[in-house]
């Protein structure tokens, strides 16, 4: 991915060059920072995670074969004790909530993977491993034409290094 | 500087800094790169790790060859006395199944209340707690006789055309225990993945280089990255917590949906979820005081961390301690002259000893952490832990022998006596946690370096409005880790 990275070892400095480099519109910015960082998320100012969403799927898929898999396994072999319900929905409640809680947090983890594209087979540009140590990193996909100036700009803005990615 | 974190004299005693504000605090910890430095520093190899891995691998041979002399000369070993045919294997599998719950608490209740004192334990937690549960899923196995025939609890169409029963709280619980390893082994993955990533970028070997790219699922610390792990980290934290309250007290219906006096109670999954937390943070003080001592991590785990934990044990003690005594008012209120006569045989028949034991240890001992001064002693903690997972063993054998032992009528009443493969069982599952405990911190991350850079004050070129000065130093805090010096 072509583009521009560059290096801050200041969190102020780097949501400055963001909220900047947003404004200019040179490229998509991707951040890199070694935390989470609020001030990071509101100078991104990105869509909510739909993550929710795999969420609320796997937890209903879960609760719903929970419950069929223990009324059906109950009317299929039946175990009748002094005339009660075959089927009875009190004990079936916890096995609906186990696997409701098993889908559920399996399926986030799979929303949370398949939203951040991790597992991430190949490297890609614009990472450097200082930014899972002490420095955040902006890179700016862009072509040649506004490469120089967001390398500038993240100059500017007080960046440890710029390189450019080819 | 002004130092408001550290403690002082008011009228004689010591007042500590306010726990909600000064716990998240890790004023001696400068900057990222001393988080990486200092947590990194603990993976090194040292003689005395080698030394606890070998009496760890020792005592679990110890079990493992009780379980191979059991199965070739029958369950008989096992020191089982008719009508007690439940004795320490279930006995053992509660303990560890209750030391299994305070990790995710840590990491999934405290996380979803915002307590910022879970952050610096909450990794050794979450292991443990995979580690307690790995090690409580054995002793199911163990007391079935013949471990092979374990997949018969899970449902699965099979040539026999049989299922096992959902209404057996047998059942329940292999839904319950298997749901609660796979989440807790989750959790902690996903919280180690940005961790891994650390290591991967420090890493020099090739191989394991190589090895840490994989874990990482190439993770880069990404806006998106983050953005989508935050949210699924809540989530499991979400999951995570009606699942720790679901699965003791899934546990405690093993015994309390049964008509045995003593067991048939309904007191019994809040009493149990309550003694899980509390044997469970008293592993966590096991396992984190020498940590921090020997891993030199007490700017971390700093004396506040402790203190707001021992709250926690003072709080859950008090509350199991209610539940011993909820349990002999409702034997008496009750009038049933089965309860009433099992309750006066458990503090004054044959199992006295192993009552007061529990009373003395879960009930008495805890009630010195009202005391400042000792909830802020690691060494009086660390001894503190030590006797309550001792009185934490014994509730459960006093749940589970003196019952068994002295049901309705007198003729049904026996003993039983533990013997050396039931020892050797109970040493072997302490050897058996601790070897993978100690394999764990000198692969992986002890301390959650991300969560730990989050509370870490970061740089900034101009002065933060929150009172950050150039240099990254908060302005409240002074270099020292607060209490250290008391």
């Amino acid at each position: 991915m072509r583009g521009v990275t560059g290096a801050f070892h200041e969190l102020d400095t780097t949501v400055a060059a963001i909220e900047d480099l947003k404004k200019k519109r040179l490229g998509d910015v991707t951040v890199y920072s070694p935390t989470i960082r609020h001030e990071l998320d509101h100078a991104i100012d990105a869509p909510v995670s739909i993550v929710r969403r795999f969420t609320l799927v796997g937890g209903l898929l879960g609760v719903s074969f929970g419950y069929w898999i223990a009324i059906w396994s109950s009317n299929y072999w039946p175990l009748v004790t002094g005339g009660k319900a075959i089927a009875s929905w009190i004990p079936y409640t916890i096995i609906g909530f186990e696997v409701m809680v098993l889908v559920g947090a399996l399926s986030t983890v799979a929303g949370m993977f398949i939203n951040s594209r991790i597992p991430r087979l190949t490297t890609t540009t614009g990472y450097d491993a200082r930014f899972s140590g002490g420095y955040f990193g902006i890179h700016v996909a862009c072509d040649a034409s506004k490469a120089d100036q967001a390398e500038a700009l993240m100059r500017q803005h007080g960046a440890a290094e710029v390189r450019r990615e080819a | 500087m002004a130092s408001v974190a550290h403690p002082v004299r008011e009228g004689g005693g010591i007042r500590g800094p306010n726990i909600a504000s000064a716990d998240v605090q890790l004023p001696a910890v400068r900057d990222y790169e001393q988080v990486d430095r200092d947590i990194i520093g603990t993976l090194g190899f040292t003689k005395k790790w080698f030394l606890g891995l070998s009496v760890a691998v020792l005592a679990m041979l110890i079990g493992a060859s009780a379980w191979i002399y059991q199965i070739y000369w029958g369950l008989g070993q096992a020191g089982y006395e008719p009508p007690v045919m439940w004795g320490n294997y279930i006995i053992t599998f509660v303990f560890w199944v209750g030391i299994g719950h305070a990790g995710t608490l840590i990491s999934a209740i405290l996380y979803l209340f915002r307590a910022g004192f879970r952050t610096s334990i909450y990794r050794a937690a979450e292991a443990m707690t995979v580690f307690a549960v790995m090690t409580a899923g054995l002793f199911p196995i163990i007391h079935i006789g013949r471990p092979w025939k374990f997949f018969w609890l899970i449902p699965y169409p099979n040539w026999r055309l049989l299922w096992p029963n959902f209404k057996s709280p047998l059942v329940w619980d292999v839904f319950a225990i298997s749901t609660y390893l796979t989440i807790s082994t989750t959790f902690l993955f996903i919280g180690l993945i940005p961790d891994i990533a650390v290591l991967r970028d420090k890493e020099t070997n090739p191989m394991r280089k190589r090895i840490l790219s994989i874990l990482s699922l190439g993770w880069r610390n990404s806006d998106r990255e983050w953005r989508h792990f935050a949210k699924a980290y809540l989530f499991l934290a979400a999951f995570s917590t009606p699942l720790v309250l679901s699965v003791h007290s899934v546990v405690s219906f093993d015994f309390a949906m049964a008509l045995t006096p003593g067991w048939h109670a309904s007191i019994f999954p809040p009493y149990f979820v309550a003694g899980a937390i509390f044997s469970g943070f008293a592993m966590v003080w096991t396992i984190a005081i020498p940590m921090r001592k020997w891993f030199k991590l007490e700017h971390y785990i700093t004396l506040n961390h402790l203190d707001a934990t021992a709250k926690v044990v003072l709080f859950t003690s008090l509350v199991v301690g209610s539940a011993y005594l909820i349990e002999f008012f409702i034997a008496w209120y009750s009038s049933v002259r089965f309860e009433q006569e099992f309750f006066w045989n458990r503090v004054f028949g044959q199992w006295w000893w192993a009552a007061w034991t529990l009373l003395l240890c879960n009930m008495a001992m805890p009630m010195s952490l009202w005391s400042q001064k000792l909830r802020r002693n690691p060494t009086w903690l660390f001894i503190l832990s030590l006797f309550i997972n001792l009185g934490m063993w014994f509730e459960r054998f006093v749940i589970v022998v003196p019952s068994l032992s002295h049901e309705f009528e007198p003729w049904q009443w026996g003993g039983y006596t533990v013997s050396w493969v039931d020892m050797s069982f109970l040493v072997g599952s302490f050897g058996w946690f601790f070897m993978w405990f100690l394999l764990f911190v000198k692969q992986l991350p002890v301390m959650a370096i991300a969560e730990l850079k989050e509370i870490v004050v970061p740089r900034t070129k101009y002065a933060h409005e929150h009172g950050v000065d150039t240099a990254g130093l908060h302005h409240p805090y002074g270099t020292e880790t607060p209490g250290e010096d008391e």
